[in-house]
């Protein structure tokens, strides 16, 4: 169905109402295995078979860090930009839940997920960039950590991050699953649920405290690094830049992706909840591009943007390409274009992904004088690791309730099912209410 | 219902007492913080003005440490083009195009007092000893992240690009060497004595003495260690600009004292944060009641079950 209309002034009452998004449903009716996701699968496969010849044979011979350019794409692009992307259980959860956007919980599922993927993904080719991996597990004792290392904040609060609160907060999706599967597995899932809810506030008050923290420190790396770093990007103001940086990504990547799956998928869109996404999205590229300016003007340094060089280019391209997005969503909240929005968060969150990338590679000027540009491999592994994500994100998606939307698409999902699956009904799932179809009429009927 | 301004004035208020004093707390502890001299701090003191460039410490640092000799360019022996994972010591030339003074330069790591490759390494694989001020670097603990080449101002670690087994390699004043009573390789061959080894202090007032002997020598009449970048071990004197033979200008603040000031206030005690996380604890629980009773509410109507 065309969802432009819904949000057009004097739309149909009805149409908006049909249109929202009530409950996470699985994507039903597409198989998991097409083209695309073989594709994905392939390029990750090859990814793995990269990184096992460079376990075996080191860095050198399979990328293109040197000795000026410590660090490549794995973890400039990877980590730094791709874990601001996967912000989303952060930027979103605050506003979900500290601020009580309650809107936005429709997106929460969309979030927890892309975040994790990208967290998990980032880790594990950090992992596989760090040249000596096997001491990590001198993470275990806190008194051997470098308190006051930036580094040591990341890679720490990272991996605490994605593997314990992040990860827990994906577990909801996974119990209900369960409680559809097998009703013989409904007395367990619900007391494991009702475990994971007396723990809930502690979880999600810490998903929120360590991304704060560590989205912060990525960019306090590149402080040490003094005046190897431009100076329209090297900054003390640089830790609040990277953490604002991935707050608006993070909306663009969760609403923009959502988006585009109704795209895909032909869902309806939920105006409500897109528009007050693009509203605070637009603020928060406003926020951060203030602070940018203010910054730079203070410290002197805006002389350097009218230089002819490749760093006043990189900068221009970030500015405009931000405030452009910015732009364009808060255009697209006047004339109800999605094809506004959707395009202005692609602009803001490629705007972004350039910020993130420029300290460590773009805007990063080692003495002596060297080059970087990451080798044909190190191309392969970043984009097969990516890949992973994506391709994990489209299995999900069919198999799990993470993408909103209406309550009719529930119910076309339980009539699906009826006639595929039959086996569904032998199982006993549909006698006790198998996705609520069958439920015991236990209410009043008026 | 989103935050009220009641709500959110409260909490910040309640915050806001506890944090002022953590905030105190530190502020004094930060203003009391001076970079500690080690108290039997060694060194090196290099004269780039007499230094012939015979390259004896290159080689001899490569003895010193059993290092194999660096081939891999050009197959020539113990000529490598800068430092690197088979190379912690080298001698470069610095000669200008307008024909105007030359000079050799001797690089290796400059013991730091506040070293910033220390300050990031995340779990103290490159340490300063106390007692000598040497850094060194443990395999141990080492996963190889290769920070310390970002961060050092000098450009000193180097990481070990082939194997599956890196090593990070810089200079560590030959510390076994001393530990035997020996002196670091390179000064026991110097053939004109432009590198010499000995406790910091010796060193600095050996190499005041050479400026007064000789007024108008040296580059600005100064030893470039003695308050750079909060003060080296490996001292510099040199005919030539300092920046010239890749020793930048940091002024007498160290790098990690200067860009980590604030980064270390916030985490001191882990104080902010924690008070951080009882805030939002606080919060969310109120916002998970609220956010049940509607989804219960909303199940009622449906008959589907909640999603939370």
């Amino acid at each position: 169905m065309s969802t432009a209309i819904l949000n057009e002034p004097g739309a149909n009452v009805a149409a908006v109402e049909n249109a929202r998004w009530e409950r996470a449903v699985p994507v039903y009716g597409f198989p998991v295995v097409n083209p695309f996701f073989l594709c994905l699968v392939a390029l990750t496969l090859v990814a793995f078979g990269l990184t096992a010849y460079r376990e075996l044979y080191g860095l050198g011979p399979v990328s293109g860090m040197n000795d000026a350019y410590g660090w490549g794409i794995w973890k400039t692009f990877n980590v730094m930009v791709m874990t601001a992307l996967g912000s989303g259980a952060f930027a979103v959860g605050i506003a979900a839940w500290v601020f009580r956007r309650k809107r936005l919980h429709a997106l929460m599922r969309m979030a927890l997920l892309t975040s994790f993927l990208a967290y998990a993904c980032g880790l594990l080719l950090l992992g596989i960039d760090a040249g000596r991996p096997w001491n990590f597990y001198w993470m275990v004792f806190p008194w051997k950590w470098n308190m006051h290392s930036p580094l040591a904040e990341v890679a720490i609060c990272m991996s605490i991050y994605a593997m314990i609160p992040l990860a827990l907060e994906n577990v909801p999706p996974v119990l209900e699953r369960l409680w559809y599967f097998d009703s013989r597995l409904r007395p367990g899932v619900e007391r494991l649920e009702r475990i994971l809810h007396y723990f809930f506030p502690y979880l999600i008050a810490a998903a929120y405290l360590l991304p704060g923290m560590h989205q912060s420190s990525l960019g306090a790396l590149m402080l040490l690094a003094g005046e190897r770093v431009h100076p329209l990007w090297q900054t003390p103001w640089l830790p609040l830049l990277y953490l604002g940086a991935a707050s608006f990504m993070s909306f663009g990547c969760v609403a923009g992706t959502t988006m585009l799956c109704c795209l895909v998928w032909k869902r309806a869109m939920d105006m409500e909840v897109l528009d007050e996404a693009a509203l605070i999205t637009s603020w928060l590229i406003f926020a951060w591009l203030g602070l940018r300016t203010i910054d730079i003007i203070f410290r002197g340094a805006l002389g350097t943007a009218f230089h002819f060089d490749r760093f006043a280019g990189v900068f221009w391209m970030e500015v405009l390409l931000t405030s452009m997005g910015g732009w364009m969503l808060r255009r697209s909240l006047s004339n109800h274009k999605t094809r506004w929005m959707f395009l202005g968060y692609i602009l803001s969150s490629l705007g972004g992904m350039i910020y993130r990338f420029s300290p460590t590679t773009l805007a990063f000027r080692p003495n002596p004088e060297s080059l970087y540009f990451p080798t044909t491999v190190e191309i392969l592994v970043s984009l097969g690791f990516i890949s992973m994500g994506i391709a994990g994100f489209l299995l999900i998606v069919k198999r799990i309730a993470i993408l909103p939307a209406p309550l009719s698409e529930w119910h076309g999902m339980a009539n699906y099912f009826w006639f595929r699956r039959p086996y569904i009904r032998w199982t006993g799932y549909f006698k006790y209410g198998y996705f609520g179809e069958n439920e015991p009429d236990t209410k009043d009927p008026l | 219902m989103a935050i009220t301004r009641r709500e959110l004035f409260t909490t910040v208020g309640k915050a806001s007492v506890p944090a002022a004093i953590a905030l105190t707390v530190g502020t004094k502890t930060m203003a009391a913080e001076e970079i500690p001299m080690p108290n039997a701090a060694v060194g090196l003191l290099y004269d780039a003005s007499i230094c012939i460039g015979c390259k004896a410490c290159v080689a001899a640092c490569a003895e010193a440490n059993d290092t194999p000799s660096d081939t891999r360019t050009d197959a020539l022996h113990q000529a490598p083009s800068d430092l690197n994972d088979l190379t912690r010591n080298i001698i470069k030339l610095y000669k200008p195009e307008d024909g105007s003074a030359t000079s050799f330069v001797k690089r290796q790591c400059m013991q730091c007092l506040d070293p910033a490759c220390a300050a990031g390494c995340p779990f103290q694989a490159l340490h300063k000893d106390p007692d000598t001020g040497i850094v060194t670097w443990t395999a141990d603990k080492c996963i190889g992240c290769r920070y310390c080449t970002i961060t050092c101002p000098y450009h000193i670690p180097r990481f070990q690009w082939q194997g599956y087994n890196p090593r990070v390699t810089k200079c560590e004043l030959c510390s076994d060497r001393l530990d035997k009573g020996l002196k670091p390789g390179c000064t026991t061959v110097c053939p004109t004595g432009a590198v010499i080894y000995g406790p910091r202090t010796v060193l600095l007032s050996e190499a005041k003495k050479r400026i007064k002997t000789n007024p108008g020598r040296y580059y600005q009449n100064r030893v470039y260690g003695e308050t750079d970048n909060g003060g080296t071990q490996a001292l510099y004197l040199s005919r030539v600009p300092f920046e010239k033979l890749g020793l930048p200008e940091l002024g007498p603040e160290s790098v990690p004292a200067r860009t980590l000031r604030w980064q270390r206030r916030l985490y001191q005690y882990f104080a902010l944060p924690a008070l951080l996380y009882a805030g939002l604890v606080q919060v969310i629980r109120k916002s998970l009641k609220g956010h049940e009773h509607e989804a219960h509410e909303r199940e009622k109507e449906t008959g589907l079950r909640a999603q939370l």
